[in-house]
């Protein structure tokens, strides 16, 4: 898979449809955002995609990403510097963004 | 279905205004739909309609009302469309 | 003194009950602290086993489940209506606590907020 048959997404890039989402999908869309998947990332990644199939939607801002990410994972992957050295720049918008969710709604 | 027999289509909920209006327009020989929010008329034993009744089933499975809507013929968008079809005069609540 | 967001409209047949709980996700994104109530059809967002598939919207009931994750102090629903919607607390979401007179909890709070 390439950017260029990537599922239909919208103007910043995130998925229209968390249902078209799959792995191959996530390392693209990664790659795009500089980042390079380990076995961290895919953890939040799983985090996530399990999140949303729990509550259709995503954390609705960084704040509540991390401390989502702190309830499950516990307070040494729930942290604003150990998910933004995952996830540069807002780190809520990166990971929703790969993990094929939804913008987040509070996230500028 | 008799040559006067009315359609209503009913989607408000028990407390809104419209909801009573039209179960009192209700004759014996016309059919009632409840769709969208109408079904929860069904949720506690609030609906008292004097005809023939169906709900339709989207609406029920959405608000997991099925164990409150076991007692009505339910039915899905084709038939819905089929019964504004066969009547002659349909009212949108 | 929180902020209490009160849903007074059932799920799916409108949009104002979805952007109340918008509303209040977002005052919990702020760390400003609320409540929720459902009171009149609005019990019904509270009903366990909601599928929405046919109609085309994300579930109101799973969206509301993350409620207390994100720091929603209490989700609060009007007694008198739940009987009247055949809401048990069997048939309800857990966690959600139940007033017999709503004058009570809307005294309790700073800003009151109603949906639509």
């Amino acid at each position: 898979m390439s950017a260029s048959n990537l599922p239909e997404r919208n103007n910043e890039g995130f998925l229209e449809y968390a249902t078209d989402w799959s792995s191959d999908v996530a390392s693209v869309i990664a790659a795009e955002e500089d980042v390079s998947l380990s076995d961290n990332h895919w953890e939040i990644i799983e985090f996530l995609r399990k999140f949303y199939n729990k509550h259709e939607m995503s954390p609705p801002s960084n704040r509540l990403f991390v401390k989502a990410v702190k309830d499950a994972l516990g307070e040494e992957k729930g942290n604003s510097i150990y998910l933004m050295q995952l996830f540069p720049g807002t780190p809520a918008k990166t990971a929703c963004k790969i993990a094929g969710l939804p913008r987040p709604t509070n996230c500028l | 279905m008799t040559s006067n027999s009315t359609l209503h289509i009913l989607n408000k909920a028990p407390e809104h205004p419209r909801y009573q209006a039209c179960i009192n327009a209700l004759a014996p020989s016309d059919t009632l739909v409840l769709i969208e929010n109408g079904v929860l008329s069904a949720a506690g034993n609030q609906l008292h309609a004097p005809c023939t009744l169906y709900a339709l089933k989207a609406d029920i499975d959405a608000r997991a009302l099925e164990a409150a809507c076991e007692n009505l013929n339910t039915i899905d968008y084709d038939e819905l469309v089929q019964l504004t079809a066969t009547h002659p005069k349909i009212i949108s609540w | 003194m929180s902020t209490l967001i009160v849903i007074d409209q059932a799920p799916y047949g409108f949009w104002t009950g979805r952007e109340a709980l918008d509303m209040a996700f977002s005052l919990a994104a702020f760390d400003q602290p609320a409540a929720m109530l459902f009171t009149g059809a609005g019990v019904n967002w509270l009903r366990k086993g909601q599928r929405p598939d046919g109609v085309g919207q994300k579930s109101a009931e799973k969206n509301l489940s993350a409620a207390p994750l994100f720091g929603i102090e209490a989700l609060i629903a009007d007694e008198h209506a739940c009987q009247q919607y055949g809401l048990t607390e069997s048939t309800m979401l857990p966690g959600v606590e139940l007033v017999s007179n709503i004058r009570d909890v809307l005294g309790d709070h700073k800003h009151v907020v109603f949906a639509g």
